[in-house]
């Protein structure tokens, strides 16, 4: 099975803060990794490094074979992505920014306009998809961007957080489709929830200070350290 | 699919957005109320009389004068492409739209020119409503639409390049849109003019000022200036700068088109190297 996401010694600066240091990582095809670690670990600085929206300080990153910072959107054509809280056009509907979104993505009017019934359903937003999303609550814009993530079948998903802002129903209901989604696609997911990471993901990267401290299967983790949550609290030692 | 095509997708959906904002219909409103005051205060007031232009010029130029006052309101319309392009770069990442925007595959100088096209579009449509307005004026009260329009309305629209092109620029550089809208304003109303009165004041001719050149819209009708406007100033002359940069609406074009692809390439390198943090 070759890389679907490959991290090469990735550092970050932020105005000289070190928000990542060094991290080389690699996902196989149809992986499910779960980037864990506290508050300003360097778990989002990742995924945006990934998606091409922050320039590296050193190293690299490969989407199937493909180096992010030199040709950006051919590998980010593999990816659906869903980073920090995202927010829509509030004069758009569901159906004209996904409509915008799938012609970026080279879909053909057919097959996008069947495809965002598709998404829509999917995320429970169908009723919605001609109201303007001024009017939606936050769990309704977290909805909407798994079905923008989802939208062109990208074969990697890369997620900060999904669900986020969610109610214990929207949880559960995000959590069922990435669990269908695993199946057949690669996911790189940062989230602070370690039962949604069990549930959905056989490895495991625990990142603290922008230092890769562990990254193998969640049993291996549970078989050294007992729990995930002891684990965490372990390699996260000192953390703020 | 091409980047060219990407582009049409990205300006047709940027202009759908502009075209669902208020401050389109706003923008609309407010330059159609102004040109038809113009028109109404011009006729009801007999400006021109008061304005001690000579009888012989009214009689000459009548339809020339009251060309460059309406259509002097209707170009008020490029300050309308601030508001349109002032969010446009700062508001992808202050309204964190950004984050689902560009993790697409499409370049950033796509999305760009793109949003730079919807703008002008959009700036366009409102200057040709207050151009088309102005020549049904000038139909109705003289039976003719001097030539000169034409040559005003081509310096509007590249003003509106220009105006658009600033906002831009501030909007790639600045966090907030609220602030690459007033930067845009302040620079053009103020920061200009200032620079362009003390070269005047000076000796200097300011013709390479973007506001001066802007002037040069009213000079594109062909009619001795300093004749027919010098009553105005009670002194019989106007401000020589003033009266240099109306000289030659040609050259006004060139340095605002110029000023327009300088500070566009600025926002678009900006833009291309800007992080999402």
């Amino acid at each position: 099975m070759r890389d679907a996401i490959l991290i090469k010694g990735l550092s970050k600066y932020y105005n000289g803060f070190l928000a990542l240091d060094n991290l080389s990582l690699k996902v196989r095809e149809n992986e499910n990794v779960a980037l864990l670690g506290p508050n300003g670990a360097g778990k989002t600085t990742t995924l945006k490094l990934l998606c091409g929206l922050l320039h590296p300080s050193s190293g690299a990153a490969y989407i199937n074979g493909t180096n992010v910072m030199e040709e950006r959107e051919r590998a980010i054509s593999n990816v659906g992505a869903i980073l920090e809280t995202p927010e829509f056009y509030p004069f758009f509907t569901p159906d004209e920014a996904l409509s915008y979104l799938g012609k970026l993505r080279g879909m053909r009017e057919r097959e996008l306009g069947h495809r965002i019934r598709e998404v829509l359903k999917l995320v429970g937003l169908q009723k919605w998809a001609n109201i303007r999303i001024e009017k939606f609550s936050r769990g309704m814009k977290q909805r909407l961007a798994l079905a923008q993530a989802l939208l062109h079948d990208p074969p990697i998903l890369i997620l900060d957080e999904p669900s986020l802002g969610l109610d214990p129903r929207g949880m559960v209901e995000i959590r069922d489709i990435l669990k269908e989604a695993r199946k057949k696609k690669t996911i790189l997911f940062a989230s602070h929830l370690l039962t949604e990471i069990t549930q959905i993901c056989r490895k495991v990267a625990i990142i603290d200070h922008g230092k890769l401290r562990f990254y193998d299967n969640i049993s291996q983790l549970k078989k050294k350290y007992r729990s995930l949550e002891r684990a965490y609290l372990r390699l996260t030692e000192g953390a703020i | 699919m091409s980047e060219f095509d990407k582009l049409k997708i990205v300006t047709r959906y940027e202009l759908l957005k502009q075209l669902r904002r208020k401050r389109f219909y706003g923008g609309l409103a407010i330059t159609v109320l102004a040109v038809v005051l113009t028109i109404g205060l011009y006729q009801g007031l007999d400006l021109p009389r008061h304005m001690r232009i000579p009888d012989q010029l009214i009689n000459q130029y009548g339809a020339e004068i009251f060309a460059i006052f309406v259509t002097s309101m209707g170009a008020l319309a490029v300050l309308a492409a601030v508001f349109f392009a002032g969010d446009a770069i700062a508001g992808e990442f202050e309204g964190k739209t950004g984050y689902i925007l560009f993790p697409n595959p499409v370049k950033r100088i796509t999305i760009v020119v793109g949003k730079y096209l919807a703008c002008f579009i959009a700036t366009a449509a409102i200057i040709l409503v207050a151009y088309l307005i102005s020549a049904g004026a000038l139909l109705v009260f003289y039976g003719q639409v001097p030539s000169g329009i034409v040559g005003s309305l081509a310096i509007a629209l590249v003003l509106a390049c220009f105006m658009i092109s600033m906002a831009f620029a501030f909007s790639s550089v600045l966090k907030g849109s609220m602030g690459a809208t007033i930067a845009t304003l302040l620079t053009y109303m103020v920061v200009f003019s200032v620079i362009s009165m003390s070269l005047s004041y000076a000796g200097y001719n300011p013709w390479f000022m973007p506001d001066r050149a802007g002037d040069s819209m009213t000079a594109t009708y062909g009619i001795p200036f300093e004749n027919v406007f010098g009553g105005m100033m009670g002194g019989g002359r106007m401000t020589s700068g003033v009266m240099q940069a109306s000289q030659d609406p040609t050259l006004g074009f060139f340095v605002l088109l110029a000023w327009a692809v300088v500070l566009f390439n600025v926002s678009v390198w900006v833009a291309k190297r800007r992080e999402m943090i």
